[in-house]
C-alpha cells in the first residue's frame, strides 16, 4: 500500500476555511469486477459477452441516472468519482438509489474503486476545477480499465462536457468518449423510451438551469441580521400561530409582551399565504416584518368548512396589520402525528419514489414528506414523525417517522394520538419508583406509624371528619370537618376544618416519584380514562382520605365567630384524621334536603353529619356572598361526561349538573387555598406559588356585548363586579339559555388563570379575578396537581420557620419556581386540551354510532353570527359547532312555510344581529338567540379527527316528545329539590342582603358607592331563575322541563 | 446524519483501507540526547513525541513518595498547530488531564515500578498532529521512550482503536470515522500475555458486539506490537553498530 495525503478545503462549523489532509492509501490490486480478468473477484462480475464496456462520467451518473437504469443497457463501470460526486450533489436519496442499483443482480453494472487504485488514481491538480477533475479521473480509471483487460474490450466514456470529449476522444486507442445522446444514438437506436427520457430530463435541467436560482421561498435572514432587526424594531418577534380552520393561507403573529417595542402594534400580525409564512410551522418562534400599509388584509370572517375553498370575493374584516416571516428564531418542532395515504395516493407519487407526503393530524401543520421503505405497511396508519428540515427549495418539509401507533380510526390509536400531539409522555411507573412507595394490600393494609403519630395532632376522636366527592372516586384528596367551640369572649365560636391528604409525607423532594410526578405535574383525564400523577397506591389507598382507616392529613382549621363568621384564629398544621363518612354529592344533597339517602348509622354520628352539612352549607353560602361582593364571577363552562357502559360504548352524553353541595364543597376549597395562600405569601414574599387570573382584555368582549346588545342587554365589562352584576341581569324570562349562553361568552373571552411565583410578579397581578380574591393558590388537591404538592411543601416550610426550626432544605428560588409555575401552566394546558379533544372524540364515536337515518335532531340555540353561516349551541350535549347557511355550490338555506328547509340559490345578507336569506321564493331570517333544530352527524376524515356536522332542519325550536330514557338525570326528583333549593337560594340572598345592611351600618367599605348601588338591585341568580319559569309554566311544560333539566 | 460513507458497499473506508488494515506506521527512538528515553511515532497522519526522564528521586512533594515502588508522571499536551483549526490548548484541561491520567494507569501497569522504590519516572507525550487515536499514538511513542530510558517492562505496551460501523469492527480510527458518530474503543495491550493494561470505551455498543469488537482491537494492538518490536530491533543494531566498533 502506497501512502499519499490528499489535501481539502472544508468549511468548519463557524463558516471558516479549514484546510484539512486526509491519507489516501492506493494499492496495486483493485478488483475490476469484470469476468475477464484472470484474478478471481467475488461478488456480481460483468458478462463478457458485450460489444463494449461503458463508463458514464460524474455529471452522466448524477444526471442521468434514470437512463442508467435501463436493463438494456450492459456492461456499465460506475466509478468511485462518479458514485461520490452524486452522493455530495444529490444527497442520501439518489445515492441510495445507486447503492441498489449496484446491488441489483439483474442489472450488469459494477462499482470500480478507482480512486483507490495505484495506477488510475490522479491527484487533483492546484486550481484545478472539480468537475474537470472528476472528468480525468474517470477518464484514467476507462484508460486503465481498458489496458487492465489487455485491450480485449473496448471502453466507452460517456460525459455531457463537450470539451472533454474533443480533448481526450483521439488520446487511446480502444477509449471512446461520446456524449450520452451520440451514444444513445450509436448503440442504441431502437432503444426509443431511452431516447424519450434522455430528452425529458435534458429539458427539466435546462429549465432548473434557468430557474435554479429561483426558490419555493426566500431564504431566511442569519441570525445577526434578525438580532440586530428586532433590537432596532425593524422586525417584531413572536410566535406562529396558524388559524386551524384556513391553515393553507392564514397565520398570526402573537406577540411575546417584553420583546414588543413597536408599541403601536397592540393586536396580532397576520401572516397571509404560504410564501410569506416562508416555511414556518406552527409554534415556531420568528421574526416578522411588517408589509406596507398598502398591504395589509383583514382577517377572513366567513366559516370554511374543512378544506372547502371560499368562490368569488372573500369577505374580510377590517384590514389589520400584516407582515412577512424573514426569520425563525427557534423551531418549536415536536413529535406529530401523521397518517399515510393510501396505495393508489402514493403510487401517482412515481413508481420508484419511496418519499410520501404524509398529513399531520393537526390541521396547522403542513404536509410532511417521509422517505420510507414501509409506505405499504403503513397505509392507513397514524405514524408519529419529526421534522428534520425545510429547504427553501422544497415545498414541504422532511421528516422521518420514529413510531407506529396503529391502525386509523381505531379508539386505542386515537387516544394515544390526542396523547402525543399533546406532548404528554406517560409511561406506565418503573420498578424502582414502585419500590419507594409504603407497602399496603388488601390482606395486610397500611397503618399509621406510631412515631409519627406523636408529632402531629391527633383529630380521630375529636372531629367529626367526612368528605363528599363524585360518586366512585378513589382519590379522596380532600375531607371536611365542623363543630363548634365553647363560647369565647365575643359569643359562640366554630371551628371549621379543610383535611388534605398528605401527599408530601410520602413524596419527599428529589425521590423518582416526585419527579416523575413533576413531570407529569398533573393527573390526565381523558373521556374514558386517567393517567394519574402518583402511583395507584399513593393516590387511590395510602394518600387517599378514605372513610375509616386513619391517614395522615394537613390540615387548616378556622376558628370562626359563629354569627359574623369572623375569623379569630388560623390554625395550620400536620394531622391525623379518621374520615367517618365518604359521601358523594348526590347523597350529600339528599342528606341535607331531608330525603333519605343510604348512609349508614355510624356510633349515633349521623345526626351530628347532618347538622355538620347544613352548618357547613351556612358557612358556604356566607362565603360565597362575601366573594359575590368583591366581584365574583359564576362562570359558566360546558361540561359534558360520556356515560360509558361495561363494554365502554357511550350510553349517553350528559352534562353536568351542579348541586348546591357542589358548591358548598368548592367554597370550602377555595377558602382554605386562600388562606393558604396567604400564609405562604407572608412568609416567603419572594417564592410561594400562587395561582393569578388576569383580567381579561376589553376587546375580547366585544362578541359579547355585540350579542347582549342584540337582545337588549348592557354587559358592562369594566370590572369583575360589574360584569357579575350586568350579567346577572341579563336575563331573558322566555329563554333561560340566554343568560347562560352570556355567561359561556364571558367565560371565552378570560384568559386562563396560571401559577406564577410571588417573586415574578408586583403584587398588584396577584389578583384572582374570576374569584375576586386578592391572593389565591392551590392547596387542596395534592393527589392530582402537582402544583399543590409544591404549596404543601411551602407551608409546611412556613410552619417550621414559625416554630422556630430552621427549614432542612433552602426553598425553590424564585427562578426556580417560576419556572416550575411555567412548566405547571404548560401541562395544565396540555392536560385541559387532551381532555376536551378527547371528549369530542367520544362526541363523535355517540353520534357516529346513532343511526344515520333517524339521526338526532336537537334544539339549537344561535350565539353568533357570520357572513355564511352561524354558530349555535347545543344544550342538550353541550356541543358548540358552526351551522353553514351557505354551501359550497353557493345555495343558500331557505325556509319554507312548514319550517322546512331547502337549498336554494340565492344571496345571504348578515347584518349585527340577524343574517337573512334572500331567494327568488322568499326570505328567511335568522335572529341572535333563536332556536332551531339542527341535525348532529359525523364527518369523518381520514387525517385528522372525526368533526361533529350540523344540518339546519327546521327554524323552530325542537319539539319532539322527549322518550324518558333520553336524559336520564332528569326530571324525577325535580319537585323537592327543586323547591329546596328555591329555599337555599332565597336563604342566601337574605344572607347577602344582610351582609349588605351591616356594611351600610357604617362598617369600612371598600366598595364604591356605585358597587353598593348595584348590590342592591342584585337580581335573583339562575337557579331560582330556572325555578320560576318552570313553576309559573310560561313554556309548555314538557319543553320546560328539558330545558330545566339540560341547563341546570 | 453527515453524507460520509464510512464503510463502502466494496468494503473501502474512506482513506482506501480496508476494515481491519491499520494506517502506515513510523517510528524513532532517541530522538532527544538530553532526555533518558525519547521516541518519535507516526500513525498515519497523528504524529506523537514522547519523551522520558528517570527514574530519579521523587520531586514533586515528598509526601507522594512510595516507598515499595516508583511513582509514574505522565504529562499529556496538544500542540496548538496539532489540528485544523489553530487553537491554544492551555495546560491542564479537562481533556488532557484526563488523558494524562489514562497513560499513567496504562504505564503502571506495565513498567516493573517496584524496582525503583522512591523513586519517580516522567513520561511527557506531546501531540504534534492529531488525525484520530491520539491516546494509542502517545502510548506507542511512550513504549519506545520507556525502552528507550532503559526501564524495564513486562512486555511492550501497544495500544490502538477500534469502532464499529455497519456491524464490521474497523482498525485503528482516523479522524473521520472518530468524528463520524460511531463508537470508538481504545485498548491498550500487553501483546505477549495478552493483558488488557486500559480499555476504555464512551459510547453506547450493544454487549454482542463487544466481544468482537475487543478482539479487533487486540489483533490491531498485536499488528502494532510487531512495527514496534522491529523499530526497537533496528534501533539496536544501529545503537549497537555505533558504539560496538
Amino acid at each position: 500500500m502506497i501512502k499519499t495525503e490528499k489535501v481539502l478545503h472544508l468549511k468548519s462549523s463557524r463558516g471558516r476555511k479549514v484546510r484539512v489532509v486526509r491519507e489516501h492509501y492506493l494499492r496495486e490490486l483493485v478488483p475490476c469486477y469484470s469476468s475477464l480478468c484472470q484474478a478471481e473477484s467475488e461478488g456480481k462480475v460483468l458478462s463478457a459477452d458485450v460489444t463494449h464496456y461503458v463508463v458514464p462520467d460524474a455529471g452522466v451518473t448524477r444526471d442521468f441516472m434514470e437512463i442508467l437504469e435501463f436493463r438494456e443497457i450492459q456492461g456499465l463501470v460506475f466509478t468511485q468519482t462518479a458514485c461520490q460526486a452524486v452522493q455530495h450533489s444529490r444527497g442520501r436519496r439518489q445515492y441510495n438509489r445507486l447503492r441498489s442499483l449496484l446491488k441489483d443482480p439483474r442489472h450488469d453494472c459494477v462499482l470500480f474503486a478507482n480512486e483507490f487504485q495505484e495506477y488510475s488514481y490522479c491527484p487533483r491538480e492546484k486550481g484545478e476545477p472539480q468537475d474537470k477533475w472528476q472528468t480525468r479521473c474517470v477518464y484514467q480509471a476507462a484508460v486503465w480499465y481498458h489496458d487492465h483487460l489487455a485491450g480485449l474490450k473496448p471502453v466507452v466514456m460517456i460525459t455531457e462536457d463537450q470539451g472533454a470529449v474533443a480533448e481526450y476522444s483521439s488520446l487511446n486507442c480502444g477509449v471512446y468518449v461520446l456524449s450520452t445522446l451520440e451514444y444513445l444514438r450509436t448503440f442504441w437506436p431502437e432503444l426509443q423510451a431511452a431516447h424519450e427520457l434522455y430528452g425529458s430530463i435534458a429539458q427539466a435541467l435546462r429549465e432548473r438551469g434557468n430557474e435554479g436560482t429561483e426558490r419555493e421561498f426566500a431564504e431566511h435572514l442569519p441570525a445577526e441580521v434578525l438580532e440586530a432587526g428586532i433590537k432596532s424594531g425593524r422586525y417584531t418577534q413572536g410566535t406562529l400561530n396558524v388559524n386551524k380552520h384556513r391553515a393553507q393561507h392564514e397565520a398570526f403573529v402573537r406577540f411575546d409582551g417584553s420583546s414588543n417595542k413597536n408599541s403601536e402594534l397592540d393586536s396580532d400580525v397576520l401572516v397571509w399565504g404560504g410564501k410569506n409564512r416562508n416555511r414556518a410551522v406552527h409554534g415556531d418562534m420568528v421574526a416578522v416584518e411588517l408589509l406596507p400599509k398598502g398591504e395589509w388584509r383583514g382577517r377572513t370572517t366567513a366559516l370554511t368548512e374543512g378544506q372547502g375553498e371560499e368562490k368569488g370575493e372573500e369577505s374580510q374584516g377590517q384590514p389589520m396589520p400584516t407582515g412577512r416571516v424573514v426569520g425563525i428564531l427557534q423551531r418549536n418542532w415536536r413529535d406529530y402525528v401523521v397518517t399515510f395515504p393510501p396505495r393508489e395516493e402514493t403510487q401517482s407519487q412515481g413508481r420508484n419514489s419511496l418519499r410520501i407526503l404524509a398529513t399531520p393530524w393537526d390541521q396547522r401543520i403542513p404536509k410532511i414528506r417521509i422517505s420510507t421503505h414501509q409506505a405499504d405497511t403503513l397505509q392507513d396508519h397514524r405514524v408519529i414523525v419529526r421534522l428534520d428540515s425545510w429547504d427553501s427549495t422544497s415545498l414541504y418539509p422532511n421528516g422521518h417517522s420514529v413510531r407506529v401507533l396503529g391502525r386509523a380510526g381505531e379508539l386505542e390509536t386515537e387516544v394515544q394520538t390526542i396523547l402525543i400531539e399533546n406532548c404528554i409522555h406517560i409511561a406506565p411507573f418503573s420498578e424502582a419508583q414502585l419500590r419507594e412507595m409504603p407497602a399496603s394490600s388488601p390482606e395486610r393494609p397500611w397503618t399509621v406509624d406510631p412515631a409519627e403519630v406523636v408529632t402531629r395532632r391527633d383529630l380521630r376522636d375529636t372531629h367529626l371528619v367526612f368528605s363528599i366527592d363524585p360518586r366512585g372516586c378513589e382519590d379522596v384528596d380532600d375531607t371536611l370537618s365542623v363543630r363548634s367551640l365553647p363560647p369565647g369572649p365575643q359569643g359562640p365560636r366554630l371551628e371549621l376544618g379543610v383535611h388534605i391528604a398528605d401527599v408530601t409525607h410520602f413524596v419527599k423532594e428529589g425521590t423518582l416519584t416526585d419527579l416523575e410526578a413533576r413531570a407529569r405535574a398533573t393527573t390526565y383525564y381523558l373521556a374514558d380514562r386517567r393517567y394519574d400523577m402518583l402511583p395507584a397506591v399513593l393516590s387511590a389507598d395510602v394518600c387517599s382520605l378514605l372513610g375509616g382507616v386513619d391517614r395522615y392529613a394537613m390540615s387548616v382549621m378556622w376558628d370562626l365567630d359563629a354569627q359574623t363568621l369572623q375569623v379569630n384564629r388560623v390554625w395550620y398544621g400536620r394531622t391525623l384524621i379518621r374520615s367517618s363518612y365518604q359521601l358523594y354529592y348526590e347523597q350529600a344533597q339528599a342528606l341535607l334536603n331531608g330525603e333519605e339517602a343510604e348512609v349508614p348509622e355510624l356510633d349515633h354520628k349521623l345526626s351530628h353529619l347532618i347538622e355538620a352539612l347544613e352548618t357547613l352549607t351556612q358557612v358556604a353560602r356566607h362565603l360565597r356572598a362575601q366573594r359575590d361582593q368583591g366581584g365574583a364571577l359564576e362562570l359558566e363552562g360546558v361540561e359534558v361526561r360520556a356515560q360509558l357502559d361495561e363494554d365502554k360504548n357511550i350510553t349517553a352524553l350528559v352534562p353536568r349538573q351542579p348541586l348546591e353541595v357542589h358548591e358548598t364543597v368548592a367554597e370550602c376549597m377555595i377558602y382554605a387555598n386562600h388562606w393558604v395562600a396567604r400564609k405562604i405569601q407572608e412568609r416567603f414574599p419572594q417564592q410561594a406559588l400562587l395561582r393569578h387570573h388576569p383580567p381579561p382584555r376589553q376587546e375580547f368582549f366585544t362578541q359579547l356585548q355585540d350579542s347582549a346588545r342584540a337582545l337588549g342587554f348592557t354587559i358592562d365589562t369594566r370590572s369583575n363586579k360589574a360584569l357579575a352584576d350586568s350579567l346577572d341581569q341579563a336575563v331573558d324570562p322566555q329563554d333561560p339559555l340566554v343568560n347562560r349562553l352570556l355567561r359561556v361568552m364571558a367565560t371565552q373571552a378570560m384568559s386562563n388563570a396560571l401559577y406564577f411565583s410571588t417573586g415574578a410578579c408586583p403584587v398588584d397581578q396577584y389578583y384572582h379575578y374570576g374569584l375576586a380574591l386578592d391572593r389565591y393558590t392551590h392547596f387542596t388537591s395534592p393527589i392530582r396537581r402537582y402544583a399543590d404538592v409544591i404549596v404543601h411543601r411551602l407551608l409546611t416550610a412556613a410552619i417550621a420557620v414559625e416554630e422556630g426550626a430552621r427549614p432542612a432544605k433552602a426553598s425553590a428560588s424564585n427562578k426556580e419556581l417560576e419556572e416550575m409555575a411555567q412548566h405547571i401552566n404548560n401541562k395544565n394546558r396540555a392536560a385541559q386540551h387532551a381532555q376536551k379533544v378527547s371528549m369530542e372524540l367520544f362526541q363523535c364515536l355517540y353520534f357516529r354510532d346513532k343511526d344515520p337515518e333517524t339521526a338526532e335532531c336537537c334544539d339549537a340555540v344561535i350565539y353568533a353570527i357570520r357572513t355564511n353561516g352561524v354558530l349555535v349551541f347545543i344544550p342538550q350535549y353541550g356541543l358548540k359547532g358552526a351551522l353553514y347557511l351557505r354551501n359550497r355550490e353557493g345555495q343558500v338555506v331557505r325556509v319554507s312555510q312548514d319550517g322546512r328547509c331547502v337549498w336554494e340559490a340565492g344571496s345571504l345578507q348578515r347584518s349585527l344581529d340577524h343574517v337573512s336569506t334572500t331567494t327568488a321564493s322568499g326570505t328567511s331570517t335568522f335572529r341572535l338567540f333563536q332556536h332551531v333544530t339542527v341535525r348532529v352527524s359525523v364527518q369523518t376524515s381520514r387525517c385528522h379527527a372525526d368533526t361533529l356536522h350540523l344540518e339546519l332542519v327546521s327554524n323552530r325550536a325542537h319539539r319532539a316528545p322527549e322518550p324518558p330514557d333520553r336524559t336520564p338525570r332528569a326530571a324525577p326528583p325535580q319537585g323537592t329539590r327543586g323547591r329546596s333549593q328555591l329555599v337555599q337560594e332565597v336563604v342566601r340572598q337574605a344572607e347577602e342582603a344582610l351582609l349588605q345592611a351591616e356594611e351600610k351600618k357604617g362598617r369600612v367599605s371598600e366598595l364604591s358607592k356605585e358597587e353598593r348601588e348595584f348590590r342592591q338591585s342584585k337580581t335573583p341568580n339562575l337557579y331560582s331563575l330556572l325555578e320560576e319559569v318552570r313553576e309559573q309554566a310560561l313554556l309548555d311544560l314538557t319543553a320546560s322541563a328539558r330545558t330545566c333539566a339540560t341547563s341546570a | 446524519m453527515a453524507g460520509l460513507e464510512l464503510l463502502s458497499d466494496q468494503g473501502y473506508r474512506l482513506d482506501g483501507r480496508k476494515a481491519t488494515e491499520l494506517r502506515k506506521v513510523q517510528a524513532r527512538m532517541g530522538v532527544f540526547a538530553q532526555a533518558d528515553g525519547s521516541a518519535y511515532i507516526e500513525q498515519g497522519n497523528t504524529k506523537a513525541l514522547a519523551v522520558v526522564y528517570g527514574p530519579h528521586e521523587v520531586r514533586m512533594s515528598r509526601s507522594k513518595t512510595l516507598h515499595d515502588r516508583a511513582v509514574i508522571n505522565c504529562q499529556y499536551s496538544m500542540a496548538t498547530f496539532s489540528t485544523a483549526e489553530r487553537k491554544r490548548r492551555p495546560h491542564g484541561d479537562r481533556k488532557s488531564t484526563e488523558m494524562s491520567l489514562h497513560l499513567k494507569q496504562t504505564f503502571e501497569a506495565a513498567v516493573l515500578t517496584n524496582l525503583y522504590p522512591r523513586s519517580q519516572i516522567d513520561i511527557y507525550v506531546k501531540i504534534l498532529q492529531s488525525d484520530g487515536g491520539n491516546y494509542s499514538a502517545c502510548v506507542n511513542a511512550a513504549t519506545l521512550a520507556v525502552i528507550d530510558a532503559g526501564i524495564p517492562m513486562r512486555d511492550y505496551v501497544c495500544a490502538c482503536t477500534a469502532g464499529f460501523v455497519d456491524e464490521t469492527p474497523l482498525a485503528d480510527l482516523c479522524h473521520a470515522e472518530e468524528s463520524g458518530g460511531g463508537t470508538s474503543l481504545a485498548l491498550a495491550l500487553l501483546p505477549r500475555g495478552g493483558h488488557i493494561a486500559l480499555l476504555q470505551m464512551d459510547a453506547r455498543l450493544h454487549q454482542d458486539h463487544l466481544e468482537t469488537l475487543m478482539e479487533a482491537a487486540m489483533t490491531a494492538c498485536k499488528g502494532v506490537s510487531k512495527v514496534l518490536d522491529q523499530v526497537v530491533r533496528q534501533h539496536l543494531q544501529e545503537v549497537s553498530a555505533l558504539t560496538g566498533e
